[in-house]
């Protein structure tokens, strides 16, 4: 059979089951919405944490009672080494004015001494700096005599990289799931489909049609449904995104210090072709029993 | 230059009405001590020994339930014998792939008693089926469909919805699509059993006209009337068993009787070729 009779066929059978086909492609969009929702969810995760890998810091808490000159020493030793990009120095006046400017608390905490909070120098590491690299300068640094204590945020940085692990499996599980709802919407819509079809593949089949003929427009019929689903699951989304940004990403903006991001042309491309081949693939295994004739 | 009629995937071309494979006729359909079981304790069909001619018209009759259907099935592999053999031009269709089914239907032309065609295509989507199957070019399907409509007697109804049609009317885009391919070979299941007398008279009529032109049709049918006005082959069975009558089928006819004689071939003169 040649292409063109193939999609002539397929295209009068969607015609002719229309009715069926848009209920299975909204229930199926229903599906491919919470993939595509998961997958936004990790891709975000996964750009926060790529930009706090990537943008390391240290914080250096400097002792009480440490001299300026001892504080002078240390920054040009650590604006020496390659894998710092910058240093800034931050005085305890300075620390607890950032503190109750960022913090947002009650003016209670507005009493707190200028002793509660320690001069810093604020260390940030050039991009793709080595976890490894960084530990060794933080405990190096902590061994200095001016330095009170070092915080290199390894162990927050651990506990996202949990997380966000946690959202992949979480995305992945998912994603499996709606996988196979979305095998037996299809199955079952194309088996709806063939039983009101059973005459016409009777028919075929007595005329000499192979298994690859009849079922052609069917397996394509249910490639255009699990395209059209994830198709309109990602304009759905995007336009759901859309509107939700306005509102939240100020939040997570001052949360996370990013913006929230829409899921990357190789996830929406991905979405789209796989909705088309689990459509196809569902559509052929539920044709397997109808062809024995 | 090749034609457009070269470029169709027929995989048996000597199988086509009239076509001769060599010098010598061979028989087109041979049954060799076919038995066919549905129930273990009782064959439908004992050792079934048949040969048909090409170009040959024969009725297969007798009363329901006897296997006549049965018959007919085995030859376009609905179902596959559980004793002996069928040559369809000298091969055995019992040891045909199941891959190659579709190739050997593609050789035959069936015509059922429910007609079997798709109710909300039009006619000429109705015929065309069998030449899209045989990937024929647009441009032959319109030409050939148009031809065999006009056999049918059906010419200029193309686009008419087949549910549209009458019950006759519905059987002969079913005789039309058996015959657009060209079959050698035309296997119809009781064709008039769901019609008046008088269209079942045009419909047998149709078939002669068609097997006039070298196809060969075997015809089953319980209705002795329609048997007793024509001067064919009877192929009788009953019981699972073939009982033959070549000629006289008038006094076949008459003496079987309206119920088809379950059992009767020893007093009806005819002789029980097997089983």
């Amino acid at each position: 059979m040649d292409l063109k009779t193939l999609v002539a066929r397929a295209k009068r059978g969607l015609r002719e089951e229309l009715r069926l086909y848009l209920v299975a492609v909204s229930s199926l969009s229903v599906a491919f919405l919470c993939v595509g929702g998961a997958l936004l969810a990790v891709s975000n995760l996964d750009q926060m944490a790529a930009r706090w890998g990537q943008s390391g810091r240290i914080s250096v808490y400097l002792r009480d009672s440490v001299a300026a000159a001892d504080v002078r020493q240390l920054r040009t030793v650590l604006e020496g080494l390659p894998e710092v990009a910058q240093v800034e120095e931050l005085s305890s006046e300075d620390a607890r004015a950032l503190f109750l400017e960022q913090a947002d608390v009650s003016a209670d905490l507005g009493r707190l001494p200028v002793e509660v909070f320690p001069a810093s120098l604020e260390v940030s590491l050039r991009a793709g700096t080595p976890v490894q690299r960084i530990d060794a300068i933080g405990e190096r640094l902590a061994r200095l005599r001016a330095v009170e204590d070092v915080e290199t945020y390894r162990g927050w940085f651990g506990r996202l990289d949990a997380l966000i692990g946690a959202g992949r499996t979480v995305a992945g599980l998912l994603t499996l799931l709606v996988g196979l709802c979305v095998l037996a919407v299809i199955g079952n819509t194309i088996r709806l489909a063939v039983a009101r079809r059973r005459e016409e593949i009777e028919v075929m089949k007595l005329c000499g049609a192979t298994d690859g003929f009849v079922r052609g427009p069917f397996v394509l019929e249910g490639m255009f449904q699990g395209f059209a689903s994830a198709l309109v699951a990602v304009v759905v989304l995007f336009f759901a995104y859309l509107a939700l940004r306005g509102h939240v990403d100020s939040s997570i903006a001052s949360l996370t210090g990013m913006r929230t991001v829409f899921l990357r042309p190789w996830a929406l491309v991905s979405l789209v072709v796989g909705g088309a081949i689990v459509g196809a693939l569902g559509s052929a295994l539920s044709l397997r029993r109808y062809l024995a004739v | 230059m090749p034609s457009d009629d070269d470029k169709v995937v027929r995989p048996f071309p000597f199988f086509r009405a009239g076509a001769q494979s060599s010098g010598v006729s061979r028989p087109i359909l041979v049954f060799e001590d076919v038995y066919k079981y549905f129930r273990r304790d009782r064959p439908t069909l004992r050792g079934v020994n048949l040969t048909i001619e090409r170009g040959e018209f024969a009725f297969v009759t007798g009363p329901s339930g006897a296997g006549k259907s049965t018959l007919l099935q085995l030859v376009y592999r609905k179902h596959t014998v559980d004793g002996g053999r069928i040559l369809f031009c000298g091969r055995d269709i019992a040891r045909l792939k199941e891959r190659s089914i579709p190739f050997l239907r593609r050789n035959l032309g069936i015509v059922f008693q429910d007609f079997k065609i798709v109710k909300h295509w039009t006619v000429f989507e109705n015929v065309a089926v069998a030449l899209e199957i045989l990937s024929m070019p647009k441009r032959l399907v319109r030409s050939r469909v148009a031809e065999a409509l006009e056999r049918v007697g059906l010419a200029g109804r193309g686009e008419d919805r087949t549910e549209a049609l009458s019950g006759g009317e519905q059987q002969r885009v079913a005789v039309a699509r058996a015959i657009v391919t060209e079959p050698a070979l035309i296997l119809a299941d009781e064709p008039t059993g769901n019609l008046d007398p008088h269209l079942a008279i045009d419909i047998l009529t149709l078939f002669e006209e068609i097997n006039a032109t070298g196809t060969t049709v075997l015809f089953a049918t319980h209705d002795h009337s329609l048997i007793s006005k024509r001067d064919h082959r009877i192929i009788g069975i009953d019981d699972g068993r073939v009982v033959e009558a070549r000629t006289g089928l008038r006094s076949w006819a008459d003496a079987v009787g309206p119920e088809g004689g379950r059992g009767t071939s020893g007093s009806s003169g005819l002789h029980v070729v097997a089983g």
